[in-house]
């Protein structure tokens, strides 16, 4: 029996685990909070631009069951934002214990509250990790998708401080990255001024504190726009965020609310006082970060170098996905590298030739791209989704944007792909 | 609980982040040892942020490291030639502090250079009178009682005077084997009364050692511990130490000098045991601080620690 450890339960962690257990192998997912989806459990936002084309790329490839799930459960569908089309948005507050249960269905064993502190290593093989309470889970192979957020001494460091995101570092212990346990170089991305890591690019106010009026509004139509007074814009802080794609000159000029179950601010922190002089949002309060007031979680530290296949360069049976993998921003993108990155930790086991996504698809020119501008400083200074910025231009450039399901299937279909993830390799 | 990984004693106390922590020495914070992100296992308070505060307050609040205060000391007792039960009296909250099974203060007379300082651990604490026993071995230990001084000057609390302690807090409704030889008897009493207090099941073998006198019997007798005295730990200690083995005590503790402590190991490989070991850390030490290096060791992969704040398992310290 082939056994595969995935550390770390944000989306790419889910994918990954799913991916695997659907090639036939046996499933452990190791997860530090109590909660599944990692940073997923605030975003919310996907099928928007190029996200479109990704999604159902995978779901052409067989391993679409989490943007099935993220379907079912969104609050709005086919909702336009500046510089955002056809975007759906999941709701945020219902969406875990959802893809738990998916995975359960797979047989996946999910342990929560399970931190990594530790690994045990021959030569390039991971022979098994070790939780904070001393277990030692022993596997074939292993799956480091531990994200890139904090822990706080580089939210402080490199940000404005902890200000108490849904990552819960002080409560559930910091995160730890299974490829600096195995020794390997990490790469750090970086700010436009060269400066390390980059603040998450948004953040959420409660609902309920919103003026009715704007409550409404927004539940309706899933999307708010507010224009923000002169004397509080802030045109500067724009080049320290996440994301770029929504790094406009729109977002400067206005507030931008979704309703993703809580009401999702489009900037990475707005100081309280001046929040609550804009009309409708007098008696506001945040949700995530609890100090939204402050600052955002620091994202980027410690990004493991890897191949196309996802396979950590330096180690054997190491593969790796999400934030962990590549610059990447986005649920999206994490689902996509996860169910790679799941794929070939089981091929690894079995002695099969890696999983490499063609270029003629947009999972596979993404990873590819993305890999060859992290070769090149400028490109540690860029973040990279299908939603926009570079990548997004790049993809209609190439025609490899398309929301049509027919002319994305033909496409996977004639890479050879279809329902590839679908298939059980042991 | 059989894997204690390193970590700093004082961590997140009132004498964290310390002097080390000023210039990116701090044993635990990557961040702090001058590494350029994150990378600890610490789930406490995380130290860079302790130390970001402390800057932004340090303008009103620089409080000295640790007290030093000049107290009076009686000799209670001579034990044998040239060692002595010694009794001083503390304030109350240094007290409280050295009631605690590994901890020591360093000792100097007041007229003495700080480099005069020895540590000394702590024995029983009463009231507010702290007890220690000291043997007139060298220069430092000489000077405390030259030219009939009656003052010290005590500063203190230290904590890490024995490695595994977090094993002697932890444990509770266990078999324990206490180990005490000679000089190992002060430092072992605290760690019995912790011990007992957790409701511990204590088999105690003592050894009169160089003192050539068992003097924490009747304490240890009081609390309950199932004694057994031998004439010499080598000769007849060891082979006892194999027969209570049989019964597969939960923790072992040796108190004593690093032979004893090896001798112990030595007896566990032999029989092929896994048993955790707590061990009285007898590293000569100048500053507590972690700045002078005195106290250095290597442990068996290589890492050089300054015991006086870091715990490790002592089994880490034995070459391979
Ligand atoms: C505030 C915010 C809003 C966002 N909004 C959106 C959005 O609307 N749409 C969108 O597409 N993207 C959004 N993103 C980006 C997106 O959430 C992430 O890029 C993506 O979800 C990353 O997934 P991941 O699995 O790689 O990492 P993470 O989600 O960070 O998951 C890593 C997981 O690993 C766990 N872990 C870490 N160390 C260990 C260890 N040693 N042992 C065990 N477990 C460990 C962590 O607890 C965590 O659950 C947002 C991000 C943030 C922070
Ligand atoms: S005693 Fe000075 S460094 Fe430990």
């Amino acid at each position: 029996m082939v056994k595969i450890v995935v550390v770390g339960g944000g989306w790419a962690g889910c994918a990954a685990a799913l991916a695997a257990a659907k090639c036939g192998a046996d499933v452990v997912l190791l997860e530090r909070t109590d909660l599944l989806l990692g940073t997923g459990l605030v975003g919310g936002i996907f099928r928007n631009n190029g996200r479109y084309t990704a999604a159902e790329e995978a779901i052409a490839m067989g391993g679409g069951d989490m943007f099935v799930a993220m379907d079912a459960n969104a609050r709005h569908k086919d909702i336009k934002f500046p510089g955002h089309n056809h975007a759906s948005l999941y709701d945020v507050t219902t969406m875990e214990p959802l893809i738990r249960k998916v995975l359960q269905n797979y047989g996946i064993v999910i342990k929560t509250k399970a931190r990594v502190v530790d690994i045990i290593k021959y030569g390039k093989k991971v022979q098994g990790v070790i939780l904070d309470n001393g277990e030692i889970t022993t596997g074939d192979a292993f799956v480091d998708t531990t994200g890139s957020a904090g822990p706080m001494g580089n939210c402080l460091r490199y940000g404005n401080g902890c200000a108490m995101c849904i990552l819960r570092c002080p409560s559930f212990g910091p995160r730890i990255s299974l490829t600096a346990l195995a020794e390997i170089k990490e790469i750090m991305g970086q700010k436009m001024d060269g400066t390390y890591g980059a603040m998450s690019g948004s953040c959420k106010i409660n609902k309920d504190s919103l003026g009715e009026e704007l409550r409404v509004k927004l539940e309706k139509e899933g999307v708010a726009v507010l224009p923000i007074p002169e004397n509080i814009q802030r045109k500067s802080s724009l080049g320290k965020k996440a994301c770029s794609q929504y790094a406009l000159p729109e977002y400067a000029a206005n507030l931008i609310l979704l309703d993703t179950g809580h009401a999702k601010l489009m900037t990475s922190y707005f100081p309280l006082d001046d929040l609550r002089t804009i009309p409708g949002l007098e008696s506001a309060r945040y949700e995530d970060p609890y100090a939204g007031g402050i600052g955002n979680s620091m994202r980027y530290l410690g990004i493991a170098p890897s191949n196309n296949s996802l396979q950590v360069l330096g180690m054997d049976n190491l593969f790796c996905a999400g934030e962990k993998s590549l610059i990447l921003v986005g649920h999206t993108e994490a689902v996509v590298t996860g169910l790679l990155c799941g794929h070939n930790a089981v091929r690894y086991c079995l002695d099969m030739q890696y999983l490499e996504l063609p270029r003629t698809i947009a999972c596979g020119d993404f990873i590819m791209f993305v890999h060859e501008c992290m070769n090149q400083d400028e490109g540690l200074k860029l973040r990279y989704t299908f939603a926009g910025a570079a990548y997004f231009e790049r993809m209609k450039n190439l025609s490899l944007y398309s929301t049509s399901r027919a002319e994305i299937s033909a496409r996977v279909a004639e890479a050879g792909l279809t329902d590839i993830y679908n298939t059980c390799l042991i | 609980m059989k894997n204690l990984s390193l970590y700093c004693i004082d961590i997140n106390s009132r004498y964290c982040p310390c002097l080390l922590a000023e210039t990116n020495h701090c044993v635990f914070c990557s961040q702090l040892k001058g590494e350029e992100s994150c990378n600890c296992n610490w789930q406490g308070v995380c130290v860079l942020y302790e130390q970001h505060w402390q800057k932004k307050n340090s303008a009103h609040t620089k409080e000295p490291l640790r007290s030093e205060i000049t107290t009076k000391f009686s000799i209670t007792e001579e034990l044998a030639k040239d060692i002595y039960l010694l009794k001083f009296s503390v304030p109350q909250e240094l007290a409280k502090e050295l009631n605690k099974p590994g901890a020591f203060v360093f000792l100097r007379a007041p007229g003495d250079e700080h480099f005069c300082r020895f540590p000394v651990g702590v024995m029983k604490v009463s009231e507010n009178e702290a007890y220690v026993v000291i043997e007139k071995i060298g220069p430092k230990s000489t000077r405390l009682f030259f030219n009939n001084n009656t003052e010290l000057v005590v500063r203190g609390p230290y904590h890490n005077g024995m490695f595994g302690q977090p094993w002697i807090d932890k444990i509770t409704g266990g078999k324990i084997l206490l180990i005490a030889g000679g000089m190992g008897q002060p430092p072992a009493l605290p760690a019995a009364i912790k011990l007992s207090q957790n409701h511990n099941k204590i088999v105690a073998v003592l050894a009169p050692g160089k003192v050539g006198h068992i003097f924490i019997a009747k304490e240890l007798a009081n609390l309950g511990i199932d004694l057994r005295p031998v004439v010499s730990m080598r000769k007849n200690g060891l082979p006892l130490l194999k027969e209570l083995l049989i019964e597969k005590p939960d923790l072992i503790v040796s108190a004593g000098p690093d032979e004893q402590h090896y001798a112990i190991v030595n007896v566990l490989q032999d029989q092929g045991l896994d048993i955790p070991m707590a061990a009285t850390n007898n590293a000569p030490m100048c500053c507590g601080e972690g700045i002078c290096g005195s106290c250095i060791k290597e442990t068996n992969d290589n890492k050089k620690i300054r015991t006086c704040k870091v715990q490790t398992d002592f089994t880490y310290l034995i070459p391979y």
